[in-house]
């Protein structure tokens, strides 16, 4: 009978959550930067 | 020098398409989750940790293509002087430090249950503490410069010793591995994947490929929509 | 003599007589140097640690910094006289004035390491002298490594707002492969080993500075010239 691979199952959760947060909060900041920016700029363009 | 008058709409184009194109990317991301989770077996020796592998090695994969291209774009910019090159560097950088993030976190949160210590001097992820630093570094110069030009031809002489640093760092870390083995309890990676996990690796591999190019051309988007403004202000 | 050469060293000539009349880089270098071999000394727990096992890092953590110091005091007194900029409109070919500049350094930095040197050993009871010819090589094989980029990035450096900040952000990550080499020679020269130990990593760090000693000679003009 083979052996049991470890239960280390919150390492993966954890890092596919931390990897998750960061390129998502990364994109959120470029999400939340462009619409400052559109703002911005409607009055001068249009 | 740009004479051309301000075109709102066409930096918000490129931003707006970047942003799908991340969407689509970030979709994907969800899907290798699943894949990874549902459909590709459990590693007998090292249990569900070792999946950890297939967004670990994507990202390294994205932040040394995100950093290649940096250095690639600052090559020719000293040599074509466009500032479009110039704003895709710097859009580079910073999606590359997103990605370096990454394996910085995932590499010790991996390392930790399959080698037992939090941090090891390994190759990999010696390299990608320095790819991170070299990062920053470029960034926090860029942040540094105010007139563009300047700011442009300081960035991509680092630009461009950075990337020929790389080769160095890991001849460095080879040469001293070889001479200071470290114990390995466990293989991080088997010599030869099965098809399914291959697959996974391959499907993450191509998902985050996309989503680089989604962030870039976000980054780059905002860039334009700035100095567009920049542009109009001074104009007025 | 090609009228290049001749051209780097009167500039690096000038630089040299200009710090040795104010010695600000030479003496703040040479202080922070003797400072951190101090601190070294007290960090650690001398029943615990032996001497020779840090010995070779300590040496060259302070030659690091000690250089990085005297690289930067060395660029601001210059930034400080604008006589850089005297230079640049007259038509001198830029990589004369980067060699130039270059020598300069190296000629502060080495001098720093030779003071360095002598207080290591007096400090830290390291019996250097039949190895001496040895570590000297090493340790000019390295310092022209890190010289050379510290040059450039010190010109950069020295034209933004956070300059101390800036350089050495910028130069650690360059300092390292130069740095790994110098102590993996400098220990086994202390510990009496075969040269056919070294030789690996004696051609890293000729490697190293050929690579960027050009790179950086070349990219000297997109630093200076608009």
């Amino acid at each position: 009978m083979p052996p049991e691979p470890p239960s280390n199952g919150e390492y993966m959760a954890a890092a596919y959550i931390v990897a998750a947060l960061i390129l998502l909060g990364y994109w959120v900041r470029l999400w939340v930067k462009a619409r400052r920016l559109a703002k911005v700029g409607k009055p001068i363009g249009g | 020098m740009n004479a051309r008058l301000p075109a709102p709409g066409d930096p918000f184009r490129v931003v707006r398409r970047g942003l799908a194109l991340s969407a689509v990317a970030f979709v994907g991301l969800a899907v290798v989750y699943l894949i990874a989770l549902a459909y590709t077996p459990v590693e007998a020796r090292q249990g569900l940790a070792q999946k950890i592998f297939y967004i670990h090695v994507p990202a390294a994969w994205s932040a040394l293509l995100a950093f290649s291209l940096v250095g690639i774009a600052s090559l020719m910019y000293l040599w074509l002087h466009d500032t479009r090159l110039d704003r895709f560097a710097a859009a580079s950088a910073e999606v590359g430090v997103a990605f370096s993030a990454v394996m910085l976190t995932s590499g010790p949160i991996w390392a930790k249950p399959i080698w037992g210590t939090w941090w090891t001097w390994d190759a990999r992820l010696t390299l990608t503490l320095f790819l991170f630093f070299l990062f920053i570094g470029y960034l926090s110069l860029r942040a540094a410069v105010h007139d563009p030009a300047e700011r442009a031809r300081f960035s991509a002489v680092v630009g461009i010793l950075g990337m020929l640093l790389v080769p160095f760092i890991h001849l460095s870390v080879y040469l001293f591995r070889t001479l200071h083995p470290q114990p390995i309890v466990l293989k991080p990676s088997a010599p030869s994947l099965p098809p399914e996990m291959l697959r996974t690796l391959l499907v993450s591999t191509v998902v985050f490929t996309l989503l680089y190019l989604g962030l870039v051309t976000t980054r780059y988007g905002i860039a334009l929509a700035d100095e567009a403004q920049e542009d109009a202000r001074h104009a007025t | 003599m090609p009228s290049s050469v001749r051209l780097s060293l009167a500039i690096a000539a000038k630089d040299i007589r200009a710090e040795l009349r104010s010695r600000t880089a030479l003496l703040s270098a040479l202080v922070f140097a003797a400072l951190v071999l101090v601190v070294f000394n007290f960090a650690r727990d001398p029943t615990v640690i032996a001497v020779s096992d840090l010995a070779p890092s300590v040496l060259w953590v302070t030659f690091a910094l000690g250089a990085m110091v005297a690289m930067n005091r060395a660029f601001s007194v210059e930034r400080e006289n604008s006589a850089l900029d005297g230079l640049l409109l007259a038509p001198v070919p830029r990589e004369a004035l980067f060699i130039g500049k270059l020598l300069a350094n190296l000629a502060f930095v080495g001098a720093v390491e030779l003071v360095t040197l002598p207080l290591f050993i007096l400090f830290f009871n390291v019996s250097i002298w039949p190895q001496l010819p040895g570590v000297l090589g090493v340790t000019a094989l390295a310092t022209v490594g890190f010289v050379a980029v510290g040059t450039i990035f010190s010109a950069m450096a020295v034209r933004t707002r956070f300059a101390e900040l800036m350089l050495p952000v910028l130069l650690l990550p360059f300092m390292v492969p130069p740095l790994i080499g110098a102590v993996q020679v400098t220990s086994r020269l202390l510990a009496d080993r075969p040269l056919s130990e070294m030789w690996g990593w004696l051609r890293l760090l000729a490697f190293y500075d050929v690579v960027f000693v050009t790179l950086c000679t070349l990219a000297f003009t997109a630093v200076v010239d608009e």
